[in-house]
């Protein structure tokens, strides 16, 4: 079954060429106009974003200090195993970091439902609306949506201004044909469908938490 | 020629808009969304030059959109995904129905569409004996209370807590509480069930990226995201209009669509997926298929007049601000559609004939078109619709000699004053006889639900003239 060049193909293509034999009137191109305000700190605007969408920023000065603070992180976690990216940096750390915990890495499958966390690293951060965006390179696709609490390590040269320059760089750099998946989180997941009211945790993490290195 | 979906529009208007407590639930809902939109627009340098931007764009997709659609679908083949195009709903609804009955599927985890909704999808797959489960939140309580969503973005905006909280303690059982908290864990709880059993997850498209050759889903919630990854095959369905040129596109239109949805900055998760499981990807389902649905879109791109129509990218900003929709309620359009862009786009989906009265539900106040983020005409778009209808479609012998008629008195002054003349003297006695809102009185439709018309002693074109000392 499932034959891609279905006759409907066909049939659906012709009507859209008959369909624009006259053309719609393309709008004279808009002046290029400022759309977005510049971003001028890219660091003070990526933590006042993530200040605003409920993540938790936090920049340390090296990959000790991110370590320890990633444990402190998890020593307040109920017990379980965690998700770790199987990255070099993250192997090498791993011991530090890792409070005791056991850590089902990501080359040995995808995460369990019963992880209490999941660590990974990202393809860019973006000041304009603080936000991550990783690729199924980063732990897989449920590695930033299945555990209670996401935490991402990045360094300070993935900062980007803005939307724009994000999904330029995922590009021209390849990540986009290199990967089935991206996404840009923002926040954890939430929903305000009863009421209009935010509650937070609907069906991904209620916890997304940035350790920035500056080095 | 009234049809039955005319008449029911029109019953089920005059109870909703009596309804009070069903108008206080919306207008306390749509305040929340006015408050936040202003926030979400504050973010932007030039709104204005956004929309603008944004119109282009999809102009721009539209006038290529043959040229677009093979390059997305190019994209995604060579990713290993396949792509169906379909016709119309029962095309789109049997393959999709096949496909699950062939692969052995017999529980599907659905993220919101409401192309899915267009197609009647749950019908088909009930019929094909296979569950199917809403998991977006709003959608997943109008499923357990079977009805349709109630709104494009807001499935569940008609509701209270209270009234989620019976519907969850009947249907959930674990839960009795209407703490917000507390109802989203339980349909958590529920819904990481179906995730983690499912065989299939359905999405919908918000955008499908030709350069990239992948389809973008706009989530809050992320139940796409688990819905995407989890089960071993991933069916994504789309109208063909969903086309943008280019990934870098995206940067404009997920904040505009943030902000005109909901009024955020941008939303919680924007996906990207052009194929199923990559070599060396850690996990991702083994089938990826897009179906790509024409159902009269096609049709709507050869009418020079509305095929910007199809520009829409479905963020629900002009249900909001229509003060018709506000009224009456979502449910009462009886169409996937609702609200001003359903009002305009049903008659060419579902035919003339039997929807030709939505282009009636407006006021014409223009206040979607203001709310458009895309720059639709939608209320010019409203009124062409009722051309087409005087045109094409049945209408009333009533109204067929009375527009004759009007326009032979209107030719004239002297017809003109002779008419107003008899419209007065009717008034008053109608009026003095206490026969106000009977079949004798000319303003009886008026008459309904307002306090009788006095009848003027004399005419506006007296008034003007004795002001004017002409006369």
């Amino acid at each position: 079954m499932a034959q891609t060049d279905n006759a409907s193909r066909q049939r659906i293509l012709a009507r859209i060429r008959t369909a624009l034999r006259e053309r719609m009137v393309q709008p004279a191109p808009v002046p290029e106009k400022l759309i977005f305000p510049r971003v001028v700190d890219a660091l003070d605007r990526f933590q006042k974003e993530c200040a605003i969408n409920i993540t938790e920023c936090v920049v340390t000065s090296d990959l000790h200090a991110r370590a320890a603070g990633i444990k402190g992180i998890l020593a307040s976690l109920p017990a379980g195993d965690i998700f770790v990216q199987d990255s070099p940096e993250l192997r090498r750390t791993a011991t530090e970091f890792a409070d005791g915990r056991e850590i089902r890495w990501s080359s040995e499958g995808p995460p369990l439902e019963s992880s209490q966390a999941t660590i990974t690293e990202c393809e860019a951060l973006v000041a304009q609306t603080g936000s991550v965006l990783v690729s199924a390179g980063c732990g897989g696709r449920g590695a930033s949506i299945v555990a209670p609490v996401h935490i991402v390590v990045a360094t300070i040269d993935q900062l980007v201004p803005d939307l724009d320059a994000a999904l330029a760089r995922v590009q021209s750099r390849g990540t986009v044909s290199a990967n089935s998946y991206l996404c840009l989180i923002t926040g954890s997941s939430r929903t305000a469908d009863i009421e209009k009211i935010l509650v937070m945790g609907a069906h991904g993490p209620r916890r997304l938490i940035i350790f920035l290195s500056q080095s | 020629m009234s049809t039955a979906a005319a008449r029911e529009f029109l019953r089920s208007a005059a109870k909703k808009s009596a309804d009070l407590n069903h108008r206080q639930i919306i207008r306390r809902s749509i305040d929340h969304y006015n408050a936040a939109v202003v926030r979400g627009r504050a973010t932007f340098a030039d709104w204005e030059a956004a929309r603008e931007r944004c119109h282009e764009i999809k102009q721009e997709a539209l006038n290529n959109l043959e040229r677009y659609l093979l390059e997305f679908e190019q994209g995604v083949k060579e990713r290993g995904g396949q792509v169906f195009w379909a016709e119309n709903s029962a095309e789109a609804s049997q393959y999709i129905t096949n496909l699950a009955v062939s692969r052995g599927v017999r529980k599907v985890v659905k993220s919101k569409s409401m192309v899915a909704e267009e197609m009647h999808l749950s019908a088909a797959l009930e019929k094909a004996g296979i569950e199917d489960i809403d998991t977006d939140l709003g959608e997943f309580i109008v499923q357990l209370r079977k009805e349709p969503p109630y709104h494009i973005v807001t499935p569940a905006m008609h509701l209270t807590r209270k009234d989620i909280a019976i519907l969850f303690k009947e249907k959930l059982g674990d839960v009795d509480t209407d703490e917000p908290q507390e109802l989203v864990a339980a349909a958590r709880r529920a819904l990481r069930k179906a995730f983690f059993s499912a065989e299939m997850g359905i999405s919908g498209a918000n955008f499908l990226v030709a350069d990239a050759g992948m389809i973008a889903i706009t989530t809050n919630e992320g139940n796409d995201r688990l819905g995407t990854s989890l089960p071993r095959i991933h069916v994504a369905i789309a109208g063909i209009e969903k086309i943008v040129p280019r990934l870098q596109d995206l940067a404009l239109f997920w904040p505009v669509l943030a902000s005109a949805g909901t009024g955020q900055t941008i939303t919680c998760y924007n996906t990207l997926i052009g194929g199923p499981r990559g070599l060396g990807e850690v996990d991702g389902p083994e089938e990826f298929h897009v179906v790509l649905l024409d159902n009269g879109r096609s049709e709507l791109l050869a009418d020079r007049e509305q095929r910007e129509v199809l520009s829409c990218i479905r963020c629900g900003a002009c249900l909001n601000a229509c003060p018709v929709y506000r009224t009456v309620g979502g449910h009462t359009y009886g169409t996937t559609y609702s609200g001003p862009i359903g009002s305009v786009l049903t008659p060419h989906l579902r035919g003339l004939n039997e929807f030709q009265h939505l282009s009636y539900a407006s006021s014409l106040c223009g206040a979607c078109t203001d709310a458009c983020p895309v720059k639709i005409d939608l209320h010019h778009h409203l009124l062409e619709n009722r051309r087409e209808a005087v045109r094409h479609a049945d209408r009333p012998l009533s109204e067929r000699v009375g527009f004759k008629i009007w326009s032979w008195t209107m030719e004239s002054p002297k017809r003109f004053a002779m008419a107003g003349w008899l419209a007065r003297a009717a008034l008053r006695v109608v009026n003095a006889a206490h026969l106000d809102g009977s079949i004798l009185d000319p303003a009886r439709s008026w008459a309904k639900n307002h306090a009788p018309l006095p009848a003027p002693k004399k005419s506006f074109r007296e008034l003007w003239g004795k002001a004017n000392g002409t006369n």
